[in-house]
Protein backbone atom coordinates (compact mmCIF):
# COMPACT_ATOMS: atom_id res chain seq x y z
CA UNK A 1 0.00 0.00 0.00
CA UNK A 2 3.06 2.08 0.95
CA UNK A 3 4.45 1.97 -2.06
CA UNK A 4 1.63 3.81 -4.58
CA UNK A 5 1.77 6.65 -2.26
CA UNK A 6 4.64 8.61 -3.20
CA UNK A 7 3.94 7.94 -6.87
CA UNK A 8 0.81 9.28 -6.14
CA UNK A 9 1.74 11.83 -4.22
CA UNK A 10 4.03 13.28 -7.01
CA UNK A 11 1.37 13.23 -9.38
CA UNK A 12 -0.45 15.33 -8.02
CA UNK A 13 1.76 17.66 -6.75
CA UNK A 14 2.95 17.74 -10.31
CA UNK A 15 -0.91 18.35 -11.53
CA UNK A 16 -1.11 21.11 -8.68
CA UNK A 17 2.17 23.06 -10.31
CA UNK A 18 1.11 23.08 -13.75
CA UNK A 19 -2.69 23.57 -13.35
CA UNK A 20 -1.69 26.73 -10.68
CA UNK A 21 0.05 29.44 -13.24
CA UNK A 22 -2.92 31.53 -12.80
CA UNK A 23 -3.69 35.18 -14.05
CA UNK A 24 -6.36 37.67 -13.57
CA UNK A 25 -8.94 37.39 -16.52
CA UNK A 26 -12.40 39.42 -16.83
CA UNK A 27 -15.49 37.15 -18.18
CA UNK A 28 -16.02 37.47 -21.82
CA UNK A 29 -19.85 36.63 -20.62
CA UNK A 30 -20.63 38.96 -18.65
CA UNK A 31 -18.91 42.98 -18.17
CA UNK A 32 -17.14 43.98 -15.37
CA UNK A 33 -17.18 40.71 -13.85
CA UNK A 34 -14.13 38.66 -12.01
CA UNK A 35 -15.43 35.20 -11.42
CA UNK A 36 -13.54 32.02 -11.19
CA UNK A 37 -13.62 30.53 -14.92
CA UNK A 38 -13.64 27.20 -13.39
CA UNK A 39 -17.22 27.77 -11.39
CA UNK A 40 -19.00 29.67 -14.05
CA UNK A 41 -17.84 27.56 -17.12
CA UNK A 42 -19.09 29.35 -19.38
CA UNK A 43 -16.03 29.81 -22.09
CA UNK A 44 -14.90 26.51 -22.89
CA UNK A 45 -11.58 27.85 -24.32
CA UNK A 46 -10.24 29.24 -20.75
CA UNK A 47 -11.17 26.13 -19.35
CA UNK A 48 -8.55 22.55 -19.16
CA UNK A 49 -9.80 19.51 -19.46
CA UNK A 50 -10.36 17.70 -15.60
CA UNK A 51 -7.93 15.51 -14.33
CA UNK A 52 -8.45 12.31 -11.82
CA UNK A 53 -5.49 11.01 -9.98
CA UNK A 54 -6.07 7.60 -8.75
CA UNK A 55 -4.57 5.82 -5.93
CA UNK A 56 -6.82 3.03 -6.31
CA UNK A 57 -11.00 2.84 -6.77
CA UNK A 58 -11.60 4.61 -3.07
CA UNK A 59 -9.25 7.38 -2.99
CA UNK A 60 -8.92 9.82 -6.01
CA UNK A 61 -7.88 13.43 -6.81
CA UNK A 62 -9.97 15.23 -9.46
CA UNK A 63 -8.44 18.76 -10.70
CA UNK A 64 -10.51 21.35 -12.53
CA UNK A 65 -7.96 23.83 -14.14
CA UNK A 66 -9.04 27.42 -15.86
CA UNK A 67 -6.77 30.36 -16.50
CA UNK A 68 -7.83 32.48 -13.17
CA UNK A 69 -8.39 29.21 -10.81
CA UNK A 70 -8.29 25.60 -9.76
CA UNK A 71 -10.43 22.92 -8.58
CA UNK A 72 -9.28 20.53 -6.61
CA UNK A 73 -11.65 17.77 -5.25
CA UNK A 74 -10.45 14.85 -3.00
CA UNK A 75 -12.29 11.96 -2.56
CA UNK A 76 -11.01 10.14 0.75
CA UNK A 77 -10.13 6.12 1.60
CA UNK A 78 -13.51 5.68 4.01
CA UNK A 79 -13.27 1.60 5.08
CA UNK A 80 -16.01 1.20 7.31
CA UNK A 81 -19.28 2.82 8.61
CA UNK A 82 -16.96 4.33 11.22
CA UNK A 83 -15.04 6.19 9.16
CA UNK A 84 -17.68 7.37 6.95
CA UNK A 85 -19.04 8.76 9.49
CA UNK A 86 -16.46 10.48 10.94
CA UNK A 87 -14.83 11.71 7.26
CA UNK A 88 -18.09 13.05 6.89
CA UNK A 89 -18.34 15.27 10.37
CA UNK A 90 -14.92 16.17 10.18
CA UNK A 91 -15.11 17.84 7.20
CA UNK A 92 -18.11 19.59 7.56
CA UNK A 93 -16.85 20.61 10.60
CA UNK A 94 -13.65 22.45 8.27
CA UNK A 95 -16.56 23.00 5.71
CA UNK A 96 -18.48 25.21 7.69
CA UNK A 97 -15.72 27.28 8.37
CA UNK A 98 -14.13 27.99 5.17
CA UNK A 99 -13.75 31.69 5.43
CA UNK A 100 -10.91 31.04 7.49
CA UNK A 101 -9.55 28.68 5.44
CA UNK A 102 -9.47 30.84 2.13
CA UNK A 103 -8.72 28.14 -0.53
CA UNK A 104 -11.71 25.79 0.58
CA UNK A 105 -15.20 25.23 -1.10
CA UNK A 106 -18.01 25.66 1.68
CA UNK A 107 -19.61 22.39 -0.43
CA UNK A 108 -17.68 19.31 -2.14
CA UNK A 109 -18.25 18.40 -5.80
CA UNK A 110 -20.66 15.33 -6.60
CA UNK A 111 -18.86 11.98 -5.62
CA UNK A 112 -16.14 13.91 -3.82
CA UNK A 113 -15.41 14.41 0.29
CA UNK A 114 -14.03 17.72 0.13
CA UNK A 115 -13.13 20.30 -2.76
CA UNK A 116 -10.47 23.58 -2.44
CA UNK A 117 -11.16 26.34 -4.97
CA UNK A 118 -7.90 28.51 -5.52
CA UNK A 119 -8.24 31.36 -7.61
CA UNK A 120 -5.72 34.18 -9.03
CA UNK A 121 -6.27 36.11 -5.90
CA UNK A 122 -4.63 33.46 -3.66
CA UNK A 123 -1.94 32.89 -6.19
CA UNK A 124 -1.22 36.80 -5.84
CA UNK A 125 -1.24 37.27 -2.26
CA UNK A 126 0.16 33.86 -0.96
CA UNK A 127 3.37 32.02 -2.31
CA UNK A 128 2.49 29.05 -4.86
CA UNK A 129 5.05 26.97 -3.77
CA UNK A 130 3.33 27.44 -0.11
CA UNK A 131 0.03 26.56 -1.11
CA UNK A 132 0.52 23.22 -2.74
CA UNK A 133 2.68 22.18 0.29
CA UNK A 134 -0.33 22.99 2.28
CA UNK A 135 -2.45 20.75 0.22
CA UNK A 136 -0.11 18.41 -0.53
CA UNK A 137 0.26 18.44 3.56
CA UNK A 138 -3.34 18.61 3.98
CA UNK A 139 -3.95 14.94 1.79
CA UNK A 140 -1.19 13.02 3.42
CA UNK A 141 -2.49 14.30 7.22
CA UNK A 142 -6.26 13.85 6.72
CA UNK A 143 -6.16 9.54 6.88
CA UNK A 144 -3.88 9.51 9.66
CA UNK A 145 -6.29 11.77 11.43
CA UNK A 146 -9.02 9.92 11.13
CA UNK A 147 -7.44 6.98 11.99
CA UNK A 148 -6.44 8.25 15.30
CA UNK A 149 -10.15 9.56 15.45
CA UNK A 150 -11.58 6.23 15.18
CA UNK A 151 -9.06 4.50 17.63
CA UNK A 152 -10.16 7.25 20.17
CA UNK A 153 -13.60 6.24 19.57
CA UNK A 154 -13.29 2.63 19.80
CA UNK A 155 -11.13 2.98 22.85
CA UNK A 156 -13.31 5.42 24.63
CA UNK A 157 -16.69 2.59 23.15
CA UNK A 158 -14.56 0.05 25.16
CA UNK A 159 -13.98 1.89 28.21
CA UNK A 160 -17.58 3.04 28.36
CA UNK A 161 -18.84 -0.13 27.93
CA UNK A 162 -16.82 -1.90 30.00
CA UNK A 163 -17.80 0.71 33.02
CA UNK A 164 -21.44 0.26 32.08
CA UNK A 165 -21.52 -3.46 32.15
CA UNK A 166 -19.97 -3.99 35.61
CA UNK A 167 -22.63 -2.83 37.41
CA UNK A 168 -24.17 -5.92 35.86
CA UNK A 169 -21.21 -8.41 37.08
CA UNK A 170 -22.71 -11.01 39.68
CA UNK A 171 -21.10 -10.82 43.58
CA UNK A 172 -17.27 -9.98 44.12
CA UNK A 173 -16.46 -13.71 44.73
CA UNK A 174 -16.65 -14.25 40.85
CA UNK A 175 -14.09 -11.37 40.19
CA UNK A 176 -11.64 -12.72 42.99
CA UNK A 177 -11.67 -16.30 41.27
CA UNK A 178 -10.85 -14.65 37.93
CA UNK A 179 -8.26 -12.60 39.41
CA UNK B 1 28.24 47.07 -12.78
CA UNK B 2 25.78 44.24 -11.53
CA UNK B 3 24.36 42.14 -13.61
CA UNK B 4 21.01 42.69 -12.14
CA UNK B 5 19.40 45.58 -10.04
CA UNK B 6 15.87 44.76 -8.19
CA UNK B 7 13.88 46.82 -6.44
CA UNK B 8 10.62 45.64 -4.71
CA UNK B 9 8.15 48.37 -5.59
CA UNK B 10 4.30 46.92 -4.58
CA UNK B 11 3.73 44.25 -1.96
CA UNK B 12 0.93 43.16 -4.57
CA UNK B 13 1.79 42.28 -8.03
CA UNK B 14 2.16 44.23 -10.76
CA UNK B 15 0.17 44.34 -14.22
CA UNK B 16 2.12 46.75 -16.45
CA UNK B 17 5.06 48.61 -16.38
CA UNK B 18 6.46 50.94 -19.01
CA UNK B 19 9.68 53.30 -18.69
CA UNK B 20 10.21 57.04 -20.21
CA UNK B 21 12.96 58.03 -22.82
CA UNK B 22 15.65 58.61 -20.38
CA UNK B 23 14.36 56.14 -18.36
CA UNK B 24 14.56 58.36 -14.78
CA UNK B 25 10.18 57.56 -14.41
CA UNK B 26 8.44 54.54 -14.42
CA UNK B 27 4.96 53.66 -14.58
CA UNK B 28 3.51 50.75 -12.75
CA UNK B 29 0.03 49.46 -12.39
CA UNK B 30 -1.14 46.97 -9.65
CA UNK B 31 -4.31 45.06 -9.25
CA UNK B 32 -6.04 48.38 -8.19
CA UNK B 33 -7.60 51.09 -10.23
CA UNK B 34 -4.91 53.05 -9.15
CA UNK B 35 -1.59 53.40 -11.93
CA UNK B 36 1.87 54.86 -10.21
CA UNK B 37 4.64 57.17 -11.57
CA UNK B 38 7.57 56.60 -9.82
CA UNK B 39 10.90 59.07 -10.22
CA UNK B 40 14.21 58.10 -10.25
CA UNK B 41 16.30 59.72 -7.47
CA UNK B 42 19.98 60.28 -7.06
CA UNK B 43 20.77 57.35 -5.98
CA UNK B 44 19.29 55.18 -8.72
CA UNK B 45 16.04 53.84 -7.08
CA UNK B 46 12.67 54.38 -7.71
CA UNK B 47 10.21 56.72 -5.53
CA UNK B 48 6.51 57.15 -5.98
CA UNK B 49 5.80 60.13 -7.37
CA UNK B 50 2.25 60.46 -8.42
CA UNK B 51 -1.06 58.06 -7.76
CA UNK B 52 -3.48 58.71 -10.88
CA UNK B 53 -6.82 57.43 -10.23
CA UNK B 54 -9.25 57.05 -13.06
CA UNK B 55 -10.19 53.99 -13.82
CA UNK B 56 -13.13 52.16 -11.88
CA UNK B 57 -11.64 48.97 -11.93
CA UNK B 58 -8.14 47.00 -12.44
CA UNK B 59 -5.48 48.98 -14.88
CA UNK B 60 -4.83 45.71 -16.97
CA UNK B 61 -1.72 47.55 -19.09
CA UNK B 62 -0.01 50.35 -19.25
CA UNK B 63 2.06 51.44 -22.08
CA UNK B 64 4.57 55.36 -22.19
CA UNK B 65 5.28 56.54 -25.51
CA UNK B 66 8.79 57.90 -25.41
CA UNK B 67 8.88 60.64 -27.98
CA UNK B 68 5.31 61.90 -27.49
CA UNK B 69 5.52 61.58 -23.58
CA UNK B 70 2.32 60.58 -23.38
CA UNK B 71 0.91 57.68 -21.50
CA UNK B 72 -1.62 55.67 -22.08
CA UNK B 73 -3.59 52.88 -19.86
CA UNK B 74 -6.23 50.22 -20.38
CA UNK B 75 -8.65 48.74 -17.74
CA UNK B 76 -11.25 46.40 -17.23
CA UNK B 77 -13.67 48.98 -17.05
CA UNK B 78 -14.03 48.96 -20.89
CA UNK B 79 -12.39 52.26 -21.20
CA UNK B 80 -8.86 53.77 -21.99
CA UNK B 81 -7.16 56.94 -21.03
CA UNK B 82 -4.75 58.68 -22.81
CA UNK B 83 -2.64 60.97 -20.45
CA UNK B 84 -0.54 63.71 -21.35
CA UNK B 85 1.55 65.80 -19.19
CA UNK B 86 0.59 69.31 -18.62
CA UNK B 87 4.02 71.22 -18.66
CA UNK B 88 2.98 74.37 -16.07
CA UNK B 89 1.42 72.12 -13.47
CA UNK B 90 3.27 69.22 -14.08
CA UNK B 91 0.00 66.66 -13.35
CA UNK B 92 -0.44 64.79 -15.97
CA UNK B 93 -4.00 65.04 -17.60
CA UNK B 94 -6.46 61.98 -19.06
CA UNK B 95 -7.91 62.51 -22.47
CA UNK B 96 -11.14 60.70 -23.52
CA UNK B 97 -10.71 57.40 -25.80
CA UNK B 98 -13.95 55.92 -27.46
CA UNK B 99 -13.24 52.05 -27.36
CA UNK B 100 -16.62 51.35 -28.04
CA UNK B 101 -15.84 47.61 -26.92
CA UNK B 102 -18.42 46.01 -24.17
CA UNK B 103 -16.01 43.85 -21.77
CA UNK B 104 -12.64 44.38 -19.72
CA UNK B 105 -9.88 46.08 -22.34
CA UNK B 106 -6.83 43.81 -21.57
CA UNK B 107 -3.65 44.93 -23.03
CA UNK B 108 -2.11 48.46 -24.50
CA UNK B 109 0.45 49.01 -27.20
CA UNK B 110 1.25 52.78 -28.69
CA UNK B 111 2.72 52.31 -32.41
CA UNK B 112 6.48 52.51 -33.30
CA UNK B 113 5.21 56.44 -34.55
CA UNK B 114 3.20 56.92 -31.71
CA UNK B 115 0.58 58.56 -33.53
CA UNK B 116 -1.84 55.31 -32.77
CA UNK B 117 -2.47 52.85 -30.24
CA UNK B 118 -4.22 49.05 -30.14
CA UNK B 119 -5.85 47.59 -27.28
CA UNK B 120 -6.89 44.37 -27.16
CA UNK B 121 -10.09 43.28 -25.14
CA UNK B 122 -11.95 40.41 -23.73
CA UNK B 123 -14.69 41.59 -26.56
CA UNK B 124 -12.49 39.73 -28.66
CA UNK B 125 -12.42 43.19 -30.59
CA UNK B 126 -8.70 44.74 -31.60
CA UNK B 127 -9.40 48.39 -31.40
CA UNK B 128 -6.66 50.88 -33.28
CA UNK B 129 -7.26 54.47 -31.70
CA UNK B 130 -5.90 57.87 -33.17
CA UNK B 131 -6.26 61.37 -32.17
CA UNK B 132 -8.96 63.72 -33.67
CA UNK B 133 -7.71 67.52 -33.30
CA UNK B 134 -11.37 68.84 -33.17
CA UNK B 135 -13.41 67.12 -30.74
CA UNK B 136 -9.80 66.22 -28.73
CA UNK B 137 -10.56 62.69 -28.48
CA UNK B 138 -8.78 59.36 -29.61
CA UNK B 139 -11.39 57.34 -31.70
CA UNK B 140 -11.11 53.74 -32.22
CA UNK B 141 -11.68 51.61 -35.78
CA UNK B 142 -12.06 47.78 -34.90
CA UNK B 143 -10.72 44.77 -35.79
CA UNK B 144 -12.87 41.71 -35.22
CA UNK B 145 -12.62 38.97 -37.17
CA UNK B 146 -12.17 36.27 -36.89
CA UNK B 147 -10.38 36.72 -33.44
CA UNK B 148 -12.72 34.18 -31.69
CA UNK B 149 -11.60 35.11 -27.83
CA UNK B 150 -10.29 37.19 -25.22
CA UNK B 151 -6.82 39.17 -26.76
CA UNK B 152 -3.76 38.56 -24.26
CA UNK B 153 -1.13 40.38 -26.28
CA UNK B 154 -0.51 42.29 -29.27
CA UNK B 155 3.13 44.17 -30.59
CA UNK B 156 3.25 46.51 -33.58
CA UNK B 157 5.94 46.15 -36.53
CA UNK B 158 8.31 48.67 -37.32
CA UNK B 159 6.58 49.95 -39.98
CA UNK B 160 3.84 50.92 -38.00
CA UNK B 161 0.79 49.78 -39.90
CA UNK B 162 0.77 45.51 -39.53
CA UNK B 163 0.54 44.19 -35.87
CA UNK B 164 0.60 41.05 -34.19
CA UNK B 165 -2.07 39.70 -32.29
CA UNK B 166 -2.17 36.81 -29.88
CA UNK B 167 -5.88 35.68 -27.81
CA UNK B 168 -7.13 32.87 -25.78
CA UNK B 169 -8.18 30.90 -28.92
CA UNK B 170 -4.52 29.35 -29.10
CA UNK B 171 -3.67 31.79 -32.13
CA UNK B 172 -1.49 34.11 -33.55
CA UNK B 173 -2.44 36.28 -36.36
CA UNK B 174 -0.84 39.44 -37.75
CA UNK B 175 -3.08 42.20 -39.25
CA UNK B 176 -2.97 45.03 -41.14
CA UNK B 177 -3.95 48.48 -39.80
CA UNK B 178 -3.36 50.67 -42.65
CA UNK B 179 -5.37 53.88 -41.86
CA UNK B 180 -6.60 56.25 -44.68
CA UNK B 181 -7.45 58.84 -42.07
CA UNK B 182 -3.92 59.06 -40.99
CA UNK B 183 -2.84 59.13 -44.55
CA UNK B 184 -0.61 55.29 -44.42
CA UNK B 185 1.52 54.57 -47.76
CA UNK B 186 1.41 51.09 -47.24
CA UNK B 187 4.46 49.06 -49.00
CA UNK B 188 4.26 45.43 -49.89
CA UNK B 189 6.52 43.39 -47.95
CA UNK B 190 6.48 39.61 -46.44
CA UNK B 191 3.81 39.84 -44.59
CA UNK B 192 1.80 42.11 -47.01
CA UNK B 193 2.48 40.54 -50.28
CA UNK B 194 -0.44 42.84 -51.83
CA UNK B 195 -1.76 46.07 -50.65
CA UNK B 196 -4.41 45.22 -48.02
CA UNK B 197 -6.82 47.32 -46.39
CA UNK B 198 -7.38 48.33 -42.86
CA UNK B 199 -8.44 44.70 -40.92
CA UNK B 200 -7.25 42.06 -43.20
CA UNK B 201 -5.56 38.90 -41.84
CA UNK B 202 -2.21 38.66 -43.06
CA UNK B 203 -1.22 35.62 -41.92
CA UNK B 204 -2.75 33.22 -38.72
CA UNK B 205 -0.43 30.03 -37.24
CA UNK B 206 -2.57 27.93 -35.25
CA UNK B 207 0.82 25.16 -33.98
CA UNK B 208 0.18 26.37 -29.75
CA UNK B 209 -2.32 23.83 -28.02
CA UNK B 210 -2.87 27.20 -25.70
CA UNK B 211 -3.49 30.81 -24.96
CA UNK B 212 -0.98 32.88 -26.73
CA UNK B 213 0.58 35.18 -23.83
CA UNK B 214 3.30 37.25 -25.79
CA UNK B 215 4.07 38.17 -28.91
CA UNK B 216 6.81 40.18 -30.56
CA UNK B 217 8.44 40.96 -33.81
CA UNK B 218 12.12 41.10 -33.77
CA UNK B 219 13.58 44.41 -34.90
CA UNK B 220 13.76 44.12 -38.41
CA UNK B 221 10.31 43.07 -38.45
CA UNK B 222 11.07 39.98 -40.51
CA UNK B 223 10.30 37.15 -37.85
CA UNK B 224 7.45 36.87 -35.72
CA UNK B 225 7.99 35.25 -32.26
CA UNK B 226 5.23 33.67 -29.35
CA UNK B 227 5.07 31.85 -26.20
CA UNK B 228 2.11 30.15 -25.40
CA UNK B 229 0.63 28.01 -22.27
CA UNK B 230 1.76 24.66 -23.38
CA UNK B 231 4.74 25.57 -22.90
CA UNK B 232 6.34 26.44 -25.96
CA UNK B 233 8.47 29.07 -27.56
CA UNK B 234 7.19 29.52 -31.62
CA UNK B 235 9.30 31.54 -34.03
CA UNK B 236 8.24 32.16 -37.80
CA UNK B 237 9.85 34.00 -40.63
CA UNK B 238 8.39 36.02 -42.54
CA UNK B 239 9.63 34.49 -46.14
CA UNK B 240 8.60 31.27 -44.84
CA UNK B 241 5.27 31.06 -43.47
CA UNK B 242 4.53 27.65 -43.24
CA UNK B 243 7.29 26.39 -41.17
CA UNK B 244 6.77 27.59 -37.60
CA UNK B 245 9.91 26.60 -35.43
CA UNK B 246 9.01 25.50 -32.44
CA UNK B 247 10.51 25.01 -29.03
CA UNK B 248 9.13 23.10 -25.79
CA UNK B 249 10.34 24.59 -23.03
CA UNK B 250 10.88 22.05 -19.56
CA UNK B 251 9.84 24.12 -17.51
CA UNK B 252 6.56 26.02 -16.58
CA UNK B 253 4.78 28.06 -19.23
CA UNK B 254 6.00 31.35 -20.35
CA UNK B 255 4.27 34.88 -20.20
CA UNK B 256 6.54 37.04 -21.59
CA UNK B 257 9.11 37.21 -25.08
CA UNK B 258 11.86 39.85 -25.96
CA UNK B 259 13.64 40.07 -29.06
CA UNK B 260 17.91 40.96 -27.93
CA UNK B 261 18.84 40.67 -31.83
CA UNK B 262 17.89 38.79 -34.68
CA UNK B 263 18.82 35.70 -33.23
CA UNK B 264 18.29 35.43 -29.70
CA UNK B 265 15.30 35.69 -27.72
CA UNK B 266 14.57 36.08 -23.97
CA UNK B 267 11.68 34.57 -22.20
CA UNK B 268 10.02 34.90 -19.01
CA UNK B 269 6.95 33.34 -17.23
CA UNK B 270 5.43 31.21 -14.50
CA UNK B 271 9.16 29.97 -13.83
CA UNK B 272 10.10 33.24 -12.31
CA UNK B 273 13.68 33.31 -14.62
CA UNK B 274 13.90 35.29 -18.02
CA UNK B 275 15.83 32.70 -19.89
CA UNK B 276 17.89 32.92 -23.41
CA UNK B 277 16.54 31.19 -26.00
CA UNK B 278 18.65 31.20 -29.72
CA UNK B 279 17.49 30.92 -33.18
CA UNK B 280 20.14 28.40 -34.78
CA UNK B 281 19.43 27.42 -38.20
CA UNK B 282 15.74 26.13 -37.96
CA UNK B 283 15.79 25.62 -34.53
CA UNK B 284 14.79 27.43 -31.39
CA UNK B 285 18.00 26.43 -29.10
CA UNK B 286 17.37 26.99 -25.20
CA UNK B 287 20.40 29.15 -24.60
CA UNK B 288 20.86 29.49 -21.23
CA UNK B 289 18.91 30.33 -17.62
CA UNK B 290 19.82 34.16 -17.01
CA UNK B 291 19.29 33.74 -13.37
CA UNK B 292 21.85 32.44 -11.74
CA UNK B 293 20.42 30.87 -8.42
CA UNK B 294 22.71 31.59 -5.22
CA UNK B 295 23.15 28.55 -3.45
CA UNK B 296 21.62 27.79 -0.46
CA UNK B 297 23.51 27.96 2.81
CA UNK B 298 25.31 24.35 3.35
CA UNK B 299 25.05 22.55 6.70
CA UNK B 300 21.50 23.70 7.89
CA UNK B 301 20.23 25.89 11.13
CA UNK B 302 21.92 25.55 14.52
CA UNK B 303 19.07 23.62 16.96
CA UNK B 304 18.61 27.18 18.70
CA UNK B 305 17.37 28.66 15.44
CA UNK B 306 15.33 25.13 14.31
CA UNK B 307 13.50 25.03 17.57
CA UNK B 308 12.68 28.90 17.24
CA UNK B 309 11.46 28.48 13.93
CA UNK B 310 9.34 25.16 15.00
CA UNK B 311 8.22 27.55 18.20
CA UNK B 312 7.29 30.53 15.25
CA UNK B 313 5.90 29.16 12.12
CA UNK B 314 5.12 25.45 13.38
CA UNK B 315 7.63 24.40 10.30
CA UNK B 316 11.36 23.06 11.13
CA UNK B 317 12.65 25.00 8.05
CA UNK B 318 11.70 28.07 7.01
CA UNK B 319 11.88 27.57 2.81
CA UNK B 320 9.44 30.30 1.74
CA UNK B 321 11.88 32.23 0.18
CA UNK B 322 12.66 30.91 -3.63
CA UNK B 323 15.89 31.05 -4.34
CA UNK B 324 15.75 33.37 -7.67
CA UNK B 325 15.05 36.60 -7.84
CA UNK B 326 11.62 36.76 -9.08
CA UNK B 327 9.16 34.97 -6.18
CA UNK B 328 6.36 34.61 -8.31
CA UNK B 329 5.69 34.73 -12.36
CA UNK B 330 7.25 37.53 -14.60
CA UNK B 331 4.76 39.36 -15.88
CA UNK B 332 6.53 42.13 -18.44
CA UNK B 333 9.76 42.07 -20.28
CA UNK B 334 10.69 45.83 -21.55
CA UNK B 335 13.64 46.66 -23.70
CA UNK B 336 15.29 49.79 -22.22
CA UNK B 337 18.60 50.33 -23.39
CA UNK B 338 19.01 49.65 -27.22
CA UNK B 339 22.34 50.10 -29.06
CA UNK B 340 23.18 49.53 -32.34
CA UNK B 341 19.43 47.61 -32.84
CA UNK B 342 20.79 45.52 -29.74
CA UNK B 343 18.92 45.16 -26.58
CA UNK B 344 21.64 46.20 -24.05
CA UNK B 345 19.66 46.37 -20.91
CA UNK B 346 15.80 45.14 -20.02
CA UNK B 347 13.79 45.13 -17.31
CA UNK B 348 11.14 42.71 -15.79
CA UNK B 349 8.34 43.01 -13.54
CA UNK B 350 7.11 40.41 -12.00
CA UNK B 351 3.64 39.48 -9.77
CA UNK B 352 6.24 39.77 -7.16
CA UNK B 353 5.69 43.14 -7.15
CA UNK B 354 9.33 43.46 -8.02
CA UNK B 355 11.19 45.56 -10.76
CA UNK B 356 14.67 43.94 -11.96
CA UNK B 357 16.50 45.63 -14.40
CA UNK B 358 19.05 43.03 -16.47
CA UNK B 359 22.29 43.91 -18.09
CA UNK B 360 22.58 41.92 -21.14
CA UNK B 361 26.43 42.00 -21.41
CA UNK B 362 27.47 41.30 -18.14
CA UNK B 363 25.17 38.37 -17.89
CA UNK B 364 27.28 37.59 -21.08
CA UNK B 365 30.20 37.77 -19.43
CA UNK B 366 29.62 36.15 -16.14
CA UNK B 367 27.29 32.77 -17.93
CA UNK B 368 29.81 31.34 -19.86
CA UNK B 369 28.68 30.29 -23.05
CA UNK B 370 26.42 32.53 -23.79
CA UNK B 371 25.47 33.35 -27.20
CA UNK B 372 23.37 37.18 -27.92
Amino acid sequence: MAATLKPYLNAVRNTLEAAMCLENFYSQRVERHLKPEVEIRSSKEVLFTALEVCRNDKEKVLIEGSINSLRMSISIKQADEIEKILCHKFMRFMMMRAENFFILRRKPIEGYDISFLITNYHTEQMYKHKLIDFVMEFMTEIDKEISEMKLCLNARARISAENFLQSFTPANECNEEKE
Amino acid sequence: MAAKKEQQLLTGPISGHAYNSDLSQLVVSDTSSTFYIYKKDAKGTFTKDKELKKHIERVKSVDWAPRTNRIVTCSGDRNAYVWNLDLESGEWKPTLVLLRIDRAATFVRWSPAEDRFAVGSGARILSICYYEEEPDWWVSKHIKKPIRSTILCIDWHPNNYLLAVGSCDFKCRVFSSALKELEDKPTTSGWMPKLSKFATLLAEFDTSEGWVHGVKFSPSGDKLAWVSHDSSVNVVEMGRQEKVFRCLVSTLPLTTVLFLSESALVCAGHDNIPSLYNLVGEEVVFGARLDVSKKKEVGGMSAMARFKQLDKTGDKEDDSKLNTTHQNAIVELRATRIQDGKVKQFSSAGQDGKVVMWDVDVLAASIGGLKI
